[in-house]
C-alpha cells in the first residue's frame, strides 16, 4: 500500500479548558484509587498488587495515582501500523486521522438485492475488498460476523478472510487469548517471525472490559498477550450512559477512563513502552425504549470529551465515524454519518472505526462505507484549510482580467484546476442539473454508492497469499477447533 | 369505591415510605387486602406501564415505581391468602454461558417484575446445568435465556438439552431473546417463546402462561 502522508486537520475542535480536563482526569484517578475495580485474572491481579495496587477482602482492586502516572510515562504517544506487505501505512497519534470499518455485524443489507439478511463469511470478504478499493479507508475491521460458520475458530477464519481480501492494516476482535494467539502467530508467519511482527505490526487488537468496572479474565489475558507480542492493543470499554455508566457526560467519561486506564497500567507493567491505544466508546441507552444508541446527540458530547482527554494525555485514541442508528440507507444515515465523521476529523481523532454500521451496531451496509469514503475525501480538502503562507491572492490575475472579463480563459485558472485552490471532484454527489440527472436515470446517492461498491467487487483481488502460510494457518485452525470443542 | 388515586400517585412517584404507611392505613381501616392490591398497587403499575408506552415515564422512573410497589406488597403480603397474590409466575432469567452482556437481560427482568412476575436473576455466564438445578430448587414456571453473541447462541440449545436431561423440560416455559436471536432460532431449538424487547417479553410470557395454569 502507498505510504501516504497522514491527514492532519488544520481546523481543529477543542472545547474543554485545561482545568476541566484536569478535573476529569483527577476524578478518574479517584475512582481507580477509592472505588477500585474487579479484575478476574489472577496473574494480572498479581502484577498489579506487586506494583503497589491493593486488593481488599471483597476482591476490589485499587490503583494508586502513582501507578497510573508511571504507566503514562512509559506508554508511547504514537505508534505505527503496517500493511500486509510490511510498509508503514498509519502513524497513530498526534492529530492524524484514519478511518475504517467496525466488526461483527450480524445482518447486512445485501448490496446486490437490497435484502436485509444474516451476515456470512462472504460478507467479510466483500467488506475487505470494497475497503481495499477505497482510498480514504485506511484500516479494516471485519464488518460482519460469519453466522454461516460454527462458533469454533470464527475469529481466526474472519482474520484469514480479511487478509486474503485486503492489503490494508487490520483491527481485530478475538474471543480469548487462545484464538488471538493463533491470529498473532499467523501474522508473525506472514512477516517471517515474531520479531518482524513486533517491528512492523500488521494488526491492532480491540479488547473491551465490561462496564461498570469489571475486567474479565479473557480481556486481561488478551491485553497481556498483546503486550508480550508487541502487538498494538486498544483497551476500550463501551459504557452505555444511564445504564452501565453515569448518564452525565462527565460521569460517563470518568468511569470509562478509569476502566481504560486500569488496562493501561497492567499493560505497561507487563511491557513498558508497548503500543497501547486509549479510548471509551460513547454509547448511551434511550431511557424510554431501552435501545442503545451510537449516535444520540448526548453520546456525541461524550465523544468530544473522550477525544479531548486522549489529546491531553498524549495518547493515540480510538474513535468512531461513518455510523448511524438508522435502519435504512436513507437521509438519516447520511446525516449521522456526516456529523460523526466530521467531528472525528475536526477533533484529530486517530483510529475511527465503525464505518458502515447501521441500526445500533447490528446491520452493515457497503453503500454506507462508500458514502463515508466520499465524505472523508471532500472534508480532507476543507480541513486542510486555506494555506496562510502560500495564500494565493491572485492580484495579478485580477489585474489581467479586469472589469467585464472572465477567468475561464485565464492561465491562473488553468494552472490551478488540479491543485491548490482547485476543485474537489465528487465521485458520488450529484452536481447535474435536472435534465441531465433525469436523462442519466435519476440515480440517487444510495444507488450510486451501490454501483461503486459493485464495481470495486469486479476488480482484481489482492495478490494471493503464500500457500504455505495458508496451510499453516489451516493447521492452527484445526488445533483451535479441537481445543474448543 | 375506595380512593386509591393518592396511593397510585405515590407508587408512580416512588414514595416508598408513604406507600408503606398508606397500605398499612388502608388495612387498619378494614379495606379488603385483595382490593388494596388490585385497585391500588396493581392498578398503579398498569398506569405506569401505560405512561412508559406513551413516553411520559422513563425506565429509571419505572424501575423506582416497581420497587415502591414491591415495598407496599410486603406490607400487604401477610394479609393475603395463598394464591391471592396473583403473581403471574416465577421466572428464572440469566445470560447464557460465555456471554457477559446483561443490560438487555436486566431490563427484561425489571419489566417482568413490574408486571407482577417473581423474577430470580442468575446473572451472566450461566451454565446450562445451573439453570436446570435452579428450576428444581425454585419450581420456576419460566426460564428466560439471553444471548448477545452469535457464538453463545448454541448455549441456549444446550440449556434446553440440560433441562431435557434433568427431566424438567415439560415443567417450564422457555423464552429466549437478545440481539442475534430471532423467532426462527427459537423455533429451531424448540423454545416456547421469543421476544425482541422487554415489552414484548411480558406479552409473550403472559400469553404463554405457566405450564400448570
Ligand atoms: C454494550 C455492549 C457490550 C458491553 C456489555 C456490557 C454489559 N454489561 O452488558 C461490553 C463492552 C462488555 C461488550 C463486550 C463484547 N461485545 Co458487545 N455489545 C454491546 C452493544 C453495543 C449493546 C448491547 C446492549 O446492551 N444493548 C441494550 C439492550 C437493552 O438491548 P439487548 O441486549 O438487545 O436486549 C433487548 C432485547 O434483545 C431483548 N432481550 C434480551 N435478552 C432477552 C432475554 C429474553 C428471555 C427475552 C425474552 C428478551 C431479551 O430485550 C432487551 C430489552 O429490550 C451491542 C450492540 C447491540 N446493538 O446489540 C454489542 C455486541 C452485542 N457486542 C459484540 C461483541 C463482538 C462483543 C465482544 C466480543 C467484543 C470484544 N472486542 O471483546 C465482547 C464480548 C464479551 C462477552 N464474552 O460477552 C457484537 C456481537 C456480534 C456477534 N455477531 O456476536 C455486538 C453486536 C456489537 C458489534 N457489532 O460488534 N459489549
Amino acid at each position: 500500500m502507498r505510504d501516504r502522508t497522514p491527514f492532519e486537520p488544520v481546523i481543529q475542535l477543542r472545547h474543554l479548558s485545561d482545568d476541566t480536563k484536569q478535573r476529569i482526569f483527577d476524578a478518574a484517578l479517584q475512582v481507580l484509587a477509592d472505588v477500585g475495580a474487579s479484575v478476574s485474572h489472577p496473574e494480572g491481579v498479581e502484577l498489579l498488587v506487586r506494583s503497589g495496587c491493593t486488593l481488599d477482602d471483597s476482591g476490589l482492586l485499587r490503583v494508586p495515582p502513582s501507578a497510573v502516572e508511571r504507566a503514562l510515562s512509559t506508554v508511547p504517544s504514537s505508534f505505527a501500523l503496517y500493511d500486509r506487505s510490511g510498509s508503514q501505512a498509519m502513524t497513530l497519534g498526534g492529530n492524524n486521522v484514519y478511518f475504517g470499518t467496525g466488526s461483527d455485524l450480524m445482518w447486512q443489507y445485501d448490496v446486490e438485492t437490497g435484502e436485509h439478511r444474516p451476515s456470512g463469511l462472504d460478507d467479510i470478504a466483500r467488506v475487505a475488498r470494497v475497503c481495499d478499493g477505497l482510498p480514504n479507508i485506511d484500516f479494516v475491521m471485519s464488518g460482519a460476523y460469519p453466522t454461516d460458520l460454527g462458533p469454533q475458530g470464527v475469529y481466526l477464519a474472519t482474520f484469514l478472510t480479511m487478509m486474503r481480501n485486503t492489503t490494508k492494516p487490520l483491527v481485530l476482535v478475538a474471543e480469548n487469548e487462545v484464538d488471538l494467539g493463533a491470529i498473532i502467530d499467523t501474522a508473525a508467519d506472514l512477516r517471517g517471525g515474531a520479531e518482524r511482527l513486533r517491528e512492523a505490526p500488521y494488526l491492532l487488537a480491540y479488547v473491551e472490559p465490561v462496564s461498570p468496572l469489571l475486567h474479565p479474565r479473557e480481556s486481561i489475558a488478551k491485553l497481556l498477550l498483546c503486550a508480550d507480542a508487541g502487538v498494538p492493543v486498544a483497551y476500550v470499554p463501551a459504557p452505555l450512559a444511564g445504564a452501565t455508566s453515569p448518564i452525565s457526560s462527565g460521569g460517563h467519561v470518568v468511569q470509562g477512563m478509569a476502566e481504560c486506564l486500569l488496562g493501561l497500567v497492567v499493560h505497561q507493567l507487563r511491557a513498558p513502552g508497548a503500543p497501547f491505544m486509549f479510548g471509551v466508546n460513547q454509547g448511551s441507552l434511550d431511557m424510554v425504549s431501552g435501545q442503545p444508541s451510537y449516535t444520540a446527540i448526548e453520546s456525541f458530547m461524550n465523544y468530544l470529551t473522550i477525544v479531548e482527554m486522549a489529546k491531553w494525555l498524549r495518547l493515540p485514541n480510538w474513535g468512531i465515524s461513518g455510523c448511524t442508528d438508522s435502519q435504512a440507507i436513507d437521509a438519516q444515515l447520511g446525516l449521522e454519518v456526516a456529523e460523526l465523521t466530521l467531528l472525528s476529523m475536526l477533533l484529530g481523532s486517530n483510529l475511527n472505526h465503525d464505518v458502515g454500521f447501521m441500526g445500533f451496531g447490528l446491520t452493515g451496509s457497503l453503500e454506507e462505507i462508500v458514502i463515508t469514503d466520499e465524505f472523508v475525501s471532500m472534508n480532507k480538502k476543507l480541513l486542510s484549510g486555506v494555506p496562510a503562507e502560500d495564500l494565493d491572492l491572485a492580484v495579478e490575475a485580477i489585474a489581467g482580467v479586469g472589469p467585464k472579463g472572465h477567468y475561464l480563459g485565464h492561465p491562473h485558472t488553468r494552472a490551478h484546476l488540479r491543485k491548490g485552490p482547485g476543485q474537489w471532484r465528487p465521485g458520488l454527489l450529484n452536481r447535474d442539473n435536472r435534465d441531465r440527472w433525469v436523462e442519466a436515470g435519476s440515480v440517487d446517492l444510495r444507488e450510486k454508492a451501490r454501483r461503486k461498491a459493485l464495481a470495486i467487487l469486479q476488480t482484481d483481488p489482492p495478490a494471493p497469499l503464500d500457500p504455505g502460510l495458508l496451510q499453516r494457518a489451516d493447521a492452527r485452525m484445526n488445533t483451535l477447533r479441537r481445543e474448543t470443542v | 369505591m375506595a380512593d386509591y388515586a393518592d396511593l397510585m400517585q405515590n407508587v408512580e412517584g416512588g414514595k416508598k415510605d408513604l406507600v408503606m404507611t398508606q397500605v398499612a392505613q388502608f388495612l387498619s381501616e378494614g379495606r379488603p387486602p385483595q382490593e388494596v392490591l388490585q385497585e391500588g398497587l396493581i392498578a398503579a403499575m398498569d398506569a405506569v406501564g401505560a405512561k412508559m408506552e406513551s413516553e411520559e415515564m422513563f425506565i429509571p422512573e419505572v424501575l423506582r415505581a416497581a420497587k415502591t410497589m414491591e415495598a407496599g406488597l410486603e406490607i400487604l403480603q401477610p394479609h393475603l391468602a395463598v394464591g391471592d397474590v396473583t403473581v403471574s409466575g416465577t421466572v428464572l432469567i440469566g445470560t447464557v454461558k460465555g456471554d457477559l452482556h446483561d443490560i438487555g437481560k436486566n431490563l427484561v427482568a425489571m419489566l417482568l417484575s413490574s408486571a407482577g412476575f417473581k423474577v430470580i436473576d442468575l446473572g451472566i455466564n450461566v451454565e446450562p446445568r445451573s439453570f436446570a438445578a435452579k428450576v428444581e430448587e425454585t419450581g420456576a414456571d419460566f426460564i428466560g435465556l439471553s444471548a448477545l453473541l452469535t457464538t453463545t447462541m448454541p448455549m441456549m440449545e444446550q440449556t434446553l438439552e440440560a433441562l431435557e436431561t434433568a427431566g424438567l423440560r415439560g415443567r417450564v416455559r422457555v423464552l429466549v431473546g437478545g440481539a442475534p436471536v430471532t423467532q426462527a432460532w427459537a423455533d429451531q431449538i424448540g423454545a416456547d417463546g421469543y421476544a425482541s424487547d422487554a415489552g414484548a417479553a411480558i406479552k409473550v410470557a403472559k400469553e404463554l402462561g405457566a405450564v400448570s395454569s
